[in-house]
């Protein structure tokens, strides 16, 4: 049974003075399985936010359809076992940290022993338990997002909708959320979620679906989207001499002199292997080499460039 | 959870986030200041001392109820709406009839202590000149507070789908209206045309006639006040009052948090 399940999902807004229609989202097909950490990626105004927000309720689609747990969308029971991180972590500012998660906890009905033990655990598992007592006003916007997490988790939800969890954090913060979503799943809990930062999708996702223009490009899982194929080799070099630099280049999909090293972007790992060989019998060091793998971002720039040229 | 139960989560949470205004205690000191202003007013006036310490006073309680009701009442949602903080709230097993209810308890446990604070002052007042404090003045307290519960959830309905500015206007309006509602039909009746008297009839019975909870001025005149009129009052806005949160629920129940 999957977790998430769309058919057709559609919404059309009305805008502006004339109420012209807007498509944002163009009949999306969607497949969550319990226990994966599922990426749903794409740039800026793709439809990401209006498809989680139809998901969790927020807005009502105009067509399709969808279940949570096999429950009709958006039927509150439909939203019983969720926790929701919204973009932009926008929460009552009159609270504390503490308050802000025992009220959210009471909206679930989770018991005062309960609530009293959970939000300093989950302070803690979020990176901020010194902020308990501090009102979120107060708050960076690392720790809004982590104060967030924290309500996206009480309650102990199987599944987990982040949209765009890893938002305005330092790299640091980016690492943490990276690692916490992976003790989730770990946990045996779903984890539904956008981003734009195509790295950190990569890094961590089991499977994934690139929404475009309101539309899913590619879907599902990443060693059957990316492959396991060699599509380049990267190599830096030093102390090589110019005629060297030359031959090298020439066979090279791409080279770069950058102070005193060379980058070539070779086109297989038999090309790669022919140039190392001329760099070691020339005196030339290597300093990196590098398998270059198809990424989410060559899916998504391959699913534009197929948007814009239909 | 049960519904009542996440409706008093919500509408406490409203409450404490009211109290958490500066602007509250403001008003507060306002009407403080205005029910003081009748020993004042008083001395102005010979002869007429304890009605005007009631008269101010009860008009200075329901005036400044009327502005918090109002001025608060039409942010309650859109704030929550424009600020995204429901995002988070609706995005759990909420209904969305518990947040319109649990917004509308929170602001009428708010009014509820304002009342109560302002009513303590004017009480105090009273005490202080020696002036009577008969069951009217508590009987028109009585009815103040229902008609902030009336006023509060015109807000609320008209906060419910469009934006504060809007819902201000059209609260205030109704609210001067409904004062003036027997009024426009005694003209109708006695100086309108054919045409003109259909249509105060129809506003006369439609609109929320809030002069159905309006004593003050036989409580400051110290008149006795039938207990069938206090009960017809409180059924009336009451019954207005959950039509207006119907239709409030009923369009907010499509909306869209965009």
């Amino acid at each position: 049974m999957s977790v998430i399940r769309a058919r057709d999902l559609r919404k059309t807004f009305r805008t502006g003075f004339l109420m012209r229609r807007a498509e944002a989202v163009r009949g999306v097909d969607l497949d969550v399985e319990p226990g994966e950490i599922f990426g749903f990626i794409g740039p800026n105004g793709a439809g990401k936010t209006t498809t989680i927000k139809m998901l969790t309720g927020l807005i009502l689609p105009s067509g399709g359809e969808a279940w949570i747990n096999d429950v009709p969308v958006p039927h509150p029971d439909s939203r019983r076992g969720l926790g929701f991180l919204p973009e932009g972590t926008y929460f009552h500012e009159y609270l504390t940290g503490a308050e802000f998660l025992d009220f959210h906890a009471r909206l679930l009905g989770v018991t005062r022993q309960q609530r009293r033990e959970a939000i300093p655990r989950l302070l803690e598992r979020v990176g901020i338990p010194h902020a308990a007592d501090l009102r979120i006003r107060r708050y960076s916007k690392g720790m809004r997002q982590r104060v967030g997490l924290a309500q996206a988790l009480i309650g102990e939800p199987d599944l987990l909708i982040l949209d765009e969890p890893m938002s305005g954090l330092d790299p640091i913060g980016r690492k943490d959320v990276r690692e916490l979503i992976l003790s989730l799943r770990d946990d045996g809990k779903t984890i539904f979620f956008t981003s734009h930062i195509l790295a950190d999708a990569e890094m961590i996702c089991d499977q994934v679906a690139i929404i475009l223009d309101g539309r899913i490009s590619h879907q599902g899982y990443m060693e059957e989207l990316l492959g396991q194929e060699v599509e380049g080799v990267d190599l830096v070099v030093e102390g090589i001499d110019e005629p060297l630099y030359e031959r090298l280049a020439q066979a090279a999909r791409r080279a770069v002199v950058q102070g005193g090293r060379f980058l070539f972007e070779m086109q297989d790992e038999a090309q790669a292997e022919k140039a190392l060989d001329q760099i070691r019998a020339s005196g030339g060091r290597v300093r990196s080499l590098m398998p270059r793998r198809k990424s989410l971002e060559d899916l998504l720039v391959q699913g534009v460039e197929q948007e814009r040229a239909s | 959870m049960t519904g009542p139960g996440r409706v008093a989560v919500l509408a406490e949470n409203t409450f404490r986030e009211a109290v958490r205004d500066k602007l509250l205690y403001n008003l507060l000191l306002f009407a403080a200041l205005m029910i003081a202003s009748s020993i004042v007013l008083a001395k102005l006036h010979i002869g007429a001392d304890e009605r005007i310490y009631r008269d101010v006073g009860l008009s200075a309680i329901a005036f400044f109820g009327v502005l918090i009701a109002i001025f608060v009442g039409i942010n309650l949602v859109y704030r929550e709406i424009s600020l995204k903080t429901v995002y988070s709230m609706l995005a759990k097993p909420v209904h969305r009839w518990e947040f319109l209810c649990g917004k509308y308890l929170g602001l009428l446990a708010l009014l509820g202590l304002e009342i109560a604070l302002m009513s303590g002052f004017f009480l105090g007042v009273l005490w202080f000149k020696d002036s009577a404090i008969t069951s009217g003045m508590f009987w028109a307290i009585g009815l103040i507070f229902l008609e902030l519960t009336l006023v509060t959830a015109i807000a609320i309905f008209f906060s419910s789908f469009t934006t504060p500015y809007l819902a201000g206007m059209f609260t205030v309006a109704l609210w001067i209206i409904g004062h003036l509602l027997a009024d426009m039909r005694a003209f109708g009746l006695q100086d309108g045309s054919e045409a003109i008297r259909p249509i105060t009839e129809a506003l006369y019975w439609t609109l929320p006639n809030l002069d159905r909870l309006d004593i003050k001025g036989e409580a400051a005149n110290g008149d006795p006040i039938a207990l069938a009129r206090v009960g017809f009052a409180a059924l009336y806005a009451t019954l207005y009052s959950s039509a207006l949160l119907t239709a409030a629920v009923l369009l907010f129940r499509r909306r869209d948090f965009r």
